[in-house]
């Protein structure tokens, strides 16, 4: 049995097809999102990878911020109960989930089995998100997924405010402006968003292991400074990007009272 | 009348403040608006007076935005938008009271920013439960009587309150069955529950007792509908059409609620035995379980517990007033009391300017997953 989860982001689609609720058949990232052709594209780009017609996938859960907006799901879950499934699936041992989404930040609390015990999200604000990031790549002129190894050459990270990403751009360019070096501000930006998101994290109570999920998972200026303000290793797994959709395909396998 | 069908009448009333208060001046009822939390409104119904809630509404601030600063309570502001922009016309007075910062500023600002309707303050004691509390309050009272009677023209007897008295705490009995009532209803949804409350704000306090009083005979005569997700709400305030609708979209049940503007505003009766003034003055000396009252040992957060257990809610949707700093201060002690107690709490910030609710959907729908 085929079952699909497809998570549409603010800035990303993510499909993930999955086989018996266990076997990852395809998965597909568009890099748009809520609002643009991504989530079909995605769709259909999972469709050409496995062979299959869209009836022979038995259930699509859709999740995301775009989730009631995608015609083709059968049901839609929220991206916190996506990111939880996703992740107990890929990191068992999983207790704290820090999923840093395109515009939102949550944090979210397992219990042994992989249920969700409880949870956090940010407020209205674009600091310590995707977006943060994002908008100081652009000040840069650096693509996000060059932050990490730039940060990592850092010798004294720069401090950046973590209140506001609009008080924040300016103190990146007033740094870039006094001669600070790229690297150390690309940390202190790192820096920046895990001040944000470790003190949310505490919110909810830190339990190792402490796993990060969502597209800034990949970030290791991000993930590393995490580590060191929550004062516990955080963990990854390289699909990390695609939990959400993964979880919302695991769900349409319970759903279909297969449970994993 | 069938329970939809008083049910729409709520909703209706609820819904148009402004043609209530208008049917109210062309019978020649003077009207006197009353802020939140607590004001004296049965001294306002005692002096033949029609008391008339203002608890702002969803809505772009513009021009109160020159009296307050950004951070500030949005209820609070919307009071005043919708003084400046004439909405309240009509009104023969404001009672504000002092319960809170935000509302000190309401009425400073109220004095200049909408000099049209008299601003009359009612400033009550942090410690209210003792003699001196009592005398405190009894001449705050005294005040807006003196107040009322300059600003309407209409005059104050003891003997009326004392009618009055009669009347609120009947009002405050019917709106506790019909809450207890309620929960047994999952089929009215929290909108219309909602409306239930809301419409006590913009009608004389015996014609909703009589219509709350027609909502029990039909409810009684019903067939529950099916069972949903029952939680308990609690905030200054949860009247958001497009919150509500959410938390019907999704399931819910408001099995019980701990909400300023609800429930909490009728746990308390008037104690009979007393002179009517000192007897009002013994119901605000005995009120407690509310962020503006002060309360060393902070009740409330137990109360809630108790209430949510009672009434078979699986969790408390903690729905916070921006900026509003009493709740603030109550929210950890709450989240603990529920947290020992093993009742899941989710909160989900809210204010009057609020277009889109889709995080607050995101968070209801997640916490749904965990209670259910």
């Amino acid at each position: 049995m085929f079952t699909l989860g497809i998570d549409i982001g603010s800035t990303t689609s993510k499909c993930v097809l999955l086989k018996d609720g266990t076997h990852i058949v395809a998965q597909a990232l568009v890099d748009a999102g809520i609002g643009t052709e991504g989530p079909e594209e995605a769709f259909q780009s999972i469709l050409a990878q496995s062979g299959l017609s869209p009836e022979e996938i038995t259930r699509k859960t859709a999740t995301g911020y775009g989730r009631t907006r995608w015609q083709g799901a059968d049901n839609e879950i929220s991206e916190l109960t996506a990111h939880a499934l996703g992740c107990h699936f890929l990191i068992p041992e999983a207790r704290t989930v820090i999923d840093i989404g395109g515009q939102d930040a949550k944090v979210i609390s397992l219990d042994e089995k992989g249920r969700m015990s409880g949870f956090v999200m940010n407020d209205k604000c674009a600091a310590g998100t995707g977006r943060f990031l994002e908008v100081m790549a652009g000040i840069l002129k650096l693509e996000v997924d060059q932050l990490g190894d730039l940060a990592a050459q850092s010798v004294q990270p720069v401090n950046i405010s973590s209140t506001c990403t609009v008080f924040a751009e300016s103190e990146v360019i007033s740094q870039l402006a006094n001669g600070a070096d790229r690297a150390d501000v690309v940390a202190g930006i790192c820096q920046s968003v895990a001040g944000r998101v470790a003190a949310l994290a505490k919110r909810a109570g830190v339990r190792q292991q402490v796993c990060m999920s969502g597209g800034v998972a990949r970030n290791r200026g991000v993930r590393e400074a995490l580590s060191q303000a929550l004062e516990v290793p955080v963990v990854w797994s390289p699909m990390a990007q695609m939990a959400g959709a993964l979880g919302a395909a695991l769900h349409a396998w319970q759903k279909c009272g297969k449970p994993t | 009348m069938s329970v939809q069908e008083i049910l729409k009448t709520f909703q209706d009333i609820a819904a148009n403040p402004r043609a209530q208060m208008d049917r109210c001046l062309a019978q020649g009822d003077k009207v006197v608006l009353t802020a939140p939390v607590y004001t004296p409104e049965a001294i306002i119904h005692a002096m033949g007076l029609v008391p008339f809630g203002v608890w702002g509404a969803d809505l772009t601030l513009r021009k109160s935005k020159e009296y307050f600063p950004a951070f500030i309570c949005s209820i609070m502001q919307s009071v005043l938008e919708l003084g400046i922009n004439d909405t309240y016309k009509g009104a023969s007075a404001i009672v504000i009271p002092s319960l809170c910062d935000s509302l000190k500023c309401l009425g400073e600002n109220w004095k200049y920013a909408v000099p049209s309707i008299p601003f009359i303050p009612m400033t009550y004691p942090q410690n209210r439960n003792n003699d001196v509390g009592r005398a405190f309050t009894k001449a705050g009272y005294e005040r807006v009587i003196a107040d009322l009677e300059k600003a309407t023209g209409a005059s104050f007897r003891e003997d009326r309150l004392g009618k009055s008295l009669e009347i609120y705490n009947r009002h405050n009995a019917v709106m506790r069955l019909v809450d207890k009532t309620l929960t047994a209803h999952p089929e009215v949804t929290a909108a219309q529950r909602s409306a239930v409350y809301k419409s006590a704000w913009f009608m004389r306090k015996e014609e909703h007792t009589a219509l709350v009083m027609d909502l029990l005979d039909a409810l009684n005569d019903a067939q529950p509908g099916a069972e949903k997700v029952k939680v308990m709400t609690s905030g200054i305030l949860c009247d958001s059409p497009a919150l509500l609708e959410i938390f019907d979209d999704l399931g819910f049940q408001i099995a019980c609620d701990d909400v300023a503007a609800e429930s909490r505003q009728y746990r308390t009766d008037v104690p009979k035995g007393l002179a009517p003034l000192d007897a009002l003055c013994e119901q605000f000396a005995r009120m407690n379980d509310c962020s503006v009252l002060y309360d060393v040992e902070k009740h409330r957060a137990q109360l809630i517990v108790d209430t949510a257990q009672a009434r078979g809610a699986k969790g408390v949707v903690v729905v916070l007033t921006k900026f509003c700093d009493p709740e603030e201060f109550d929210y950890p002690i709450i989240k603990k009391a529920c947290d020992a107690a093993g009742l899941p709490v989710l909160l989900v910030e809210v204010d009057r300017q609020m277009a889109n609710f889709e995080q607050a959907r995101t968070a209801l729908e997640t916490f749904r997953d965990v209670i259910s």
